[in-house]
């Protein structure tokens, strides 16, 4: 599952499970479609974004330092390129 | 100009754990015309239940202080840092590139209050840091006792913001005068008590006041008091 969410108190702007993320080079690119309104919400926040992927036992943190997103209105596809990678600690 | 924030006309969040009232735009209240006030994003008053607390969490570009106000606040990060803070410490931490990290009650019997701010910093992309440091409560006592500020000294944490955050216990009818370069903000948040700024402005437990292009000010405890004064820069944030 993918969760973006608002750096400043974490509200929640987007969750999926359709996306993808692939590495590339030193950063990782994540894709997913959604729709204009929901991508205009994140756009809003786009320099205080933050990416989680949550798997059944692993959460990863990802952001985007200089805010390196991009919405294709007519594919409806949302990407954006993370420089920043944390795996969470084991509980 | 002084405007004044009375405590009740904050967003409050509340569930089984966690009292926040939330001075600025944070999580799910969100309210374009009170974002920030110069670089202070965020000042959430806290109240966390015994053994409750916020698990591991992530910040970055912020730089964050916590002033513990009753209990005891457990820390614990990704950077090795840990530790608990009670009322007379100060925690800052500079989250910069990253970093995760938790907060809880440390007790369990007794509730936890605690101030939390965020600035914004600076400069971007700092390595994250962190510091606690204890503050002496009798130097509080009618005077205005820098706790943070951008150059560090002892019992003063050092932030990356050109700011000084002061705290002050003001007895009854007593008066403190603060002079600051013009150009520059003061945000006063009255802790415990009332005080009054230049004579009508009054703070009662929990207001703000945000001032603006007025750089000195009388503050008179109307009975004892406890509150926290930021030297701010001025211009856009």
């Amino acid at each position: 599952m993918l969760m973006i969410r608002h750096s400043i108190g974490s509200r929640l702007l987007c969750q999926t499970n359709r996306y993808t993320i692939e590495k590339k080079d030193h950063h990782w690119l994540i894709s997913l479609p959604v729709d204009v309104e929901i991508a205009s919400g994140i756009l809003d926040f786009q320099d205080e974004l933050n990416i989680f992927e949550v798997k059944e036992n692993e959460k990863i943190w990802y952001y985007s330092s200089d805010a390196q997103i991009n919405f294709q209105s007519k594919e409806k596809q949302l990407m954006i390129l993370a420089d920043h990678k944390t795996v969470y600690p084991t509980q | 100009m002084i405007e004044l924030y009375p405590a009740g006309k904050r967003y409050t969040v509340k569930n089984d754990w966690l009292e926040s009232n939330l001075g600025f735009s944070f999580g799910e209240y969100y309210d374009p015309s009170n974002i920030q006030f110069g670089p202070l994003r965020v000042f959430n008053d806290d109240t966390v239940q015994p053994g409750k607390g916020f698990g591991i969490h992530p910040h970055r570009e912020a730089e964050i202080v916590s002033i513990v106000l009753k209990g005891q606040l457990k820390h614990e990060d990704n950077l090795g840092n840990s530790g608990i803070i009670s009322r007379g410490n100060i925690q800052r931490i500079s989250a910069g590139t990253g970093v995760l990290h938790s907060e809880f009650n440390a007790s369990n019997q007794e509730e936890v209050q605690f101030l939390q701010l965020w600035f914004l910093p600076n400069e971007k992309k700092l390595i994250p840091s962190y510091e606690d440091i204890s503050y002496d409560i009798e130097h509080l006592h009618n005077h205005l006792l820098p706790v943070i500020s951008r150059t560090s000294s002892d019992r003063v944490a050092k932030i990356h913001q050109d700011l000084t955050l002061y705290l002050s216990k003001l007895e009854d009818k007593k008066t403190l005068n603060f002079r600051q370069e013009t150009g520059r903000k003061i945000y006063v948040f009255n802790i415990e008590g009332e005080i009054s700024i230049n004579k009508d402005s009054i703070l009662k437990s929990r207001d703000a006041a945000r001032i603006t292009d007025t750089h000195e000010i009388t503050i008179q405890g109307n009975k004892d008091s406890f509150f926290l004064l930021i030297d701010l820069p001025g211009g856009e944030f």
